[in-house]
């Protein structure tokens, strides 16, 4: 019985019949499917954070493998600290995409303030606050005033934080009190990116244009050599405490009211609109949210790269980044991890030599099977294929006749995955 | 059911870690690359251990630069092929690794770390954009790694751990613009992408020009993607100038000259001197629409030398008849023999002694171009400039060269003018 109540509301899902069928069906059956859902929440506060402790032990190993001459060199390690900044950036595309179901194909624009605040400041420390090369040869003679604010750590995290902040905020303020939505919010997030990316262009004396910010070293000192081994591990340790606090908080968030106003928003824009909310306000936020972690990326980035330029705002730098999280599975925060990793470490360790071009139909391989068959990702296998298909095997194997119900289950799946903690949510 | 659904949960999450984990291992293990070998065999992973040895290459294989680019994996390919086949270097055969900086300068840096970090190459041929060079160039500075840059570029610069093989500013722009001045040019429009090399290469053909006395009337840039140049060709129109000086980058020259050609302007009107059209862009272009302007280089598939003669056809052999070669390619085909004759005077593969001996100027090669030899102080080669004129063929023919290979001058201090115009780096 419960494998059919489950089906009849993934279905209902699919077809889009609506809320009626579905709260229908939830009625008849209230009681299993509360323990049921209840059940489902247990293993899925569980796992995730079990998996995200594996993933932080797994990197916070990294410098002790190369202490131990496991590993031979840093490069692993550094870059592992790139994927660490970029996992922050897509845990904000999840808040945004995954949970409030915008899709933005800007972030790269955020990444970039973020980036461009932390290098502006580091790149003060390596001229000793004098002008740089590019603004000497920009034809200016003496530092110019949006630069002033870097010459101190204090307030370079602070402008890390609020710079992408205010750009959000005022981006926001006007698209949702104009009730842009859906595609033509995506389109207005990548053509915002665009004009950043041709005014960063534009600017070359203040900016350096499309050579960008380069030769800087990060705050700690050089990460580079054996004889910065120490500088390299307390940067990589404070950005591995910077994910895991993020981590944590945008779970906790998903968990508040705020977060479950976020998923009704998703669901149901109009509905929650009607039910008294304010809307534009809570997708505003999480706007700013999202930013402010794409900035906080972009800044734990440039200390690991030692160079940032405009590239991170292109279109595709952009829609590779809402690829990690499609992949690694929306509607979790712990999908938006594991798909960073697993693309950027794919793309490190396979895309070499004659693999260079294979690795681009595997991306876009990937991206099109995850799209048509598994849209809740790589989490979405776990959480809801796999266990539909060991259901579906159950009945068969069990023999208890239900082989047409447990079959309309296992299909139904593939977009319930989809709907992920949406299913929870109306059912709540 | 409960039950299974809790077990259920139990696997997912093993398996689940399980896959992570294995990746992040697959991932920290990997000092044992192999990337693109060639035909030699050799078991080593990096460094010079048994009997092969193994450089890197570092260009674009995806992303915008990727058509650019690849003429010079291709010449690098076949210098080092060429070096195999004739015993290789300190008896080594020469293994590499080819990376791909995707056109984005942070993924170079990223794979020029692996590179000389985790691959351990003793040396790496890459490059193209000024902006890739210059996020990489901390990194083999930091390594004190070996980096061989084969593309002429706007000068200003000289690391330690970079050895630039195509053409400063005082090798290819100076000698180009006094050849126009010397051939009675007098009125200059100056057009350009909107990035560094077009902007600092301005800069010094405008005190060039001025300590000339000869006159500027006007100077556009286009953004890197621009289509229409509706509005610089008005400009070009009103100012009437008797040459136009063009610093435009990959397809901004495509949409430039055919809007040109749709007004029926041809080299007889408005002639161009280009610093960034080579043979491989004169075919994109159309040989009908760029017949009779100029352009400035080192090396043109036409120049007259036996080397170059056995350059052109292994390349063609290699990698196809209706292949051209362009001074990028042959800038990088000579990187790799000149690295071989470095080494090989340094009896090691070992990145200081190779600098070590580079920097006694003694490292020279009988390139298709001509004799050019690494000058010792700036890392620049010192090179011969040509002046060529494109041809209905698509090739381009040299109407002038310098006598004499042309020293580097990479900050040009040795020029009066551009001292006096302050085209001088901070101190």
């Amino acid at each position: 019985m419960p494998i059919r109540k489950v089906s009849s509301k993934a279905t209902s899902k699919v077809t889009g019949t609506a809320a009626a069928a579905a709260a229908a069906a939830d009625a008849t059956t209230g009681a299993t499917t509360g323990k049921k859902s209840l059940l489902q929440r247990l293993a899925k506060s569980a796992g995730s954070p079990v998996v995200f402790a594996i993933i932080v032990i797994g990197l916070g190993v990294l410098p002790l493998l190369y202490s131990s001459g496991a590993i031979d060199s840093t490069a692993m390690i550094i870059f592992s600290g790139k994927c660490i900044a970029l996992a922050i950036l897509a845990i904000g595309i999840d808040l945004i995409w995954g949970y409030t179901g915008m899709l933005s194909l800007g972030q790269g624009l955020f990444f970039a303030l973020g980036g461009y605040c932390m290098a502006m400041h580091l790149k003060m420390v390596a001229t000793g606050g004098n002008i740089t090369e590019f603004m000497h040869t920009g034809g200016l003679s003496e530092l110019p005033i949006i630069w002033r604010p870097f010459l101190t750590f204090p307030a370079t995290l602070v402008l890390i934080i609020v710079v992408p902040a205010v750009v959000g905020g005022l981006v926001g303020f006007f698209i949702f009190r104009n009730r842009v939505k859906g595609v033509f919010f995506s389109i207005i997030s990548q053509a915002l990116t665009w004009a950043a990316f041709s005014l960063f262009m534009a600017t070359s004396p203040w900016t350096n244009g499309n050579t960008g910010i380069t030769e800087i070293k990060s705050v700690f000192g050089s990460i580079r050599g054996d004889a910065n081994l120490d500088h390299l591990y307390m940067l990589f340790y404070v950005s591995l405490g910077v994910l895991v606090l993020v981590f944590i908080l945008a779970t906790l968030l998903t968990r508040t009211k705020f977060g479950k106003l976020l998923i009704a928003i998703r669901d149901g824009e109009n509905r929650t609109y009607f039910s008294g909310y304010s809307v534009s306000r809570y997708k505003n936020t999480i706007y700013v949210i999202s930013a402010v972690l794409a900035g906080i990326g972009g800044a734990l980035f440039v200390n690991f790269n030692g160079s940032i330029s405009p590239s991170v705002m292109t279109i595709s730098y952009s829609i590779m980044m809402v690829v990690w999280v499609a992949i690694g599975g929306r509607g979790t925060i712990i999908g938006a991890v594991i798909g960073t990793l697993l693309i950027n470490f794919g793309e490190y360790t396979i895309a070499s030599g004659s693999m260079i071009q294979a690795w681009q139909f595997i991306v876009g391989g990937i991206f099109v099977v995850v799209i048509l068959f598994f849209k809740g990702g790589i989490v979405g296998i776990f959480t809801s294929q796999l266990p539909a298909a060991w259901r579906w095997l159950q009945a068969r194997l069990g023999g208890r006749g239900q082989g047409k119900g447990a079959d309309q289950g296992a299909g139904g799946q593939l977009a319930a995955s989809q709907a992920g903690s949406s299913a929870d949510a109306e059912v709540g | 059911m409960k039950k299974s659904r809790q077990m259920f949960a139990r696997i997912a999450a093993l398996m689940l870690s399980l896959t992570l984990a294995f990746s992040l291992v697959a991932c920290g293990g990997g000092s044992s690359s192999t990337g693109g070998g060639t035909s030699t065999g050799g078991g080593t992973a990096g460094g010079d251990e048994g009997d092969t040895v193994v450089v890197g290459i570092l260009h674009s294989k995806t992303g915008a630069m990727a058509i650019s680019e690849q003429a010079v994996i291709d010449a690098e390919i076949l210098a080092i092929e060429e070096i195999n086949a004739s015993g290789g270097v300190l008896g080594k055969q020469i293994e590499y690794i080819e990376e791909d900086g995707a056109s984005d300068p942070a993924t170079f840096a990223t794979k020029a770390e692996k590179l000389v970090s985790q691959d351990k190459v003793v040396t790496v041929f890459g490059c193209w954009t000024s902006s890739s060079r210059k996020a990489v160039k901390s990194v083999f500075e930091d390594y004190e790694s070996l980096l061989w840059y084969p593309v002429q570029y706007e000068g200003m610069e000289q690391s330690p751990n970079i050895i630039y093989t195509g053409a400063a500013p005082n090798q290819q722009i100076v000698p180009a613009v006094e050849y126009l001045l010397d051939n009675g040019y007098t009125k200059f429009f100056l057009i350009g992408s909107d990035y560094v090399f077009p902007r600092t290469a301005n800069m010094i053909i405008t005190a060039q020009v001025k300590a000339a006395g000869a006159e500027i009337v006007g100077e556009e840039y286009a953004a890197m993607d621009q289509t229409d140049f509706a509005s610089i060709i008005t400009k070009i129109e009103a100012a009437k100038p008797d040459i136009i000086v063009n610093t435009l980058n990959g397809t901004g020259n495509v949409s430039f000259f055919k809007q040109m050609a749709e007004k029926n302007y041809t080299a007889a009107e408005y002639p161009t001197m280009s610093f960034s059209i080579a043979e491989e862009e004169v075919a994109t272009i159309g040989p009908d629409i760029l017949k009779d302007h100029m352009v400035s280089w080192n090396y043109y598939q036409t120049t007259d030398t036996p080397e170059n003669e056995d350059f052109v056809a292994a390349y063609k052999a290699r990698w196809g008849a209706n292949r051209v070669t362009s001074d990028p390619a042959e800038a990088a085909y000579d990187g790799v023999y000149l690295w071989k004759a470095a080494v090989e005077k340094a009896g090691s593969f070992e990145v200081a002694a190779v600098l070590e001996v580079i920097r006694t100027g003694e490292i020279s090669f009988q390139a298709p171009e001509g004799l050019v030899t690494i000058d010792g102080a700036t890392q620049h080669l010192s090179k011969p400039v040509r002046i060529g004129v494109i041809g209905a063929d698509g090739l381009i023919e040299e109407v002038y060269a310098t006598p004499e290979p042309v020293a580097p001058d990479p900050y040009l201090k040795g020029y009066q003018w551009a001292v006096d115009a302050n085209i001088q780096p901070l101190e």
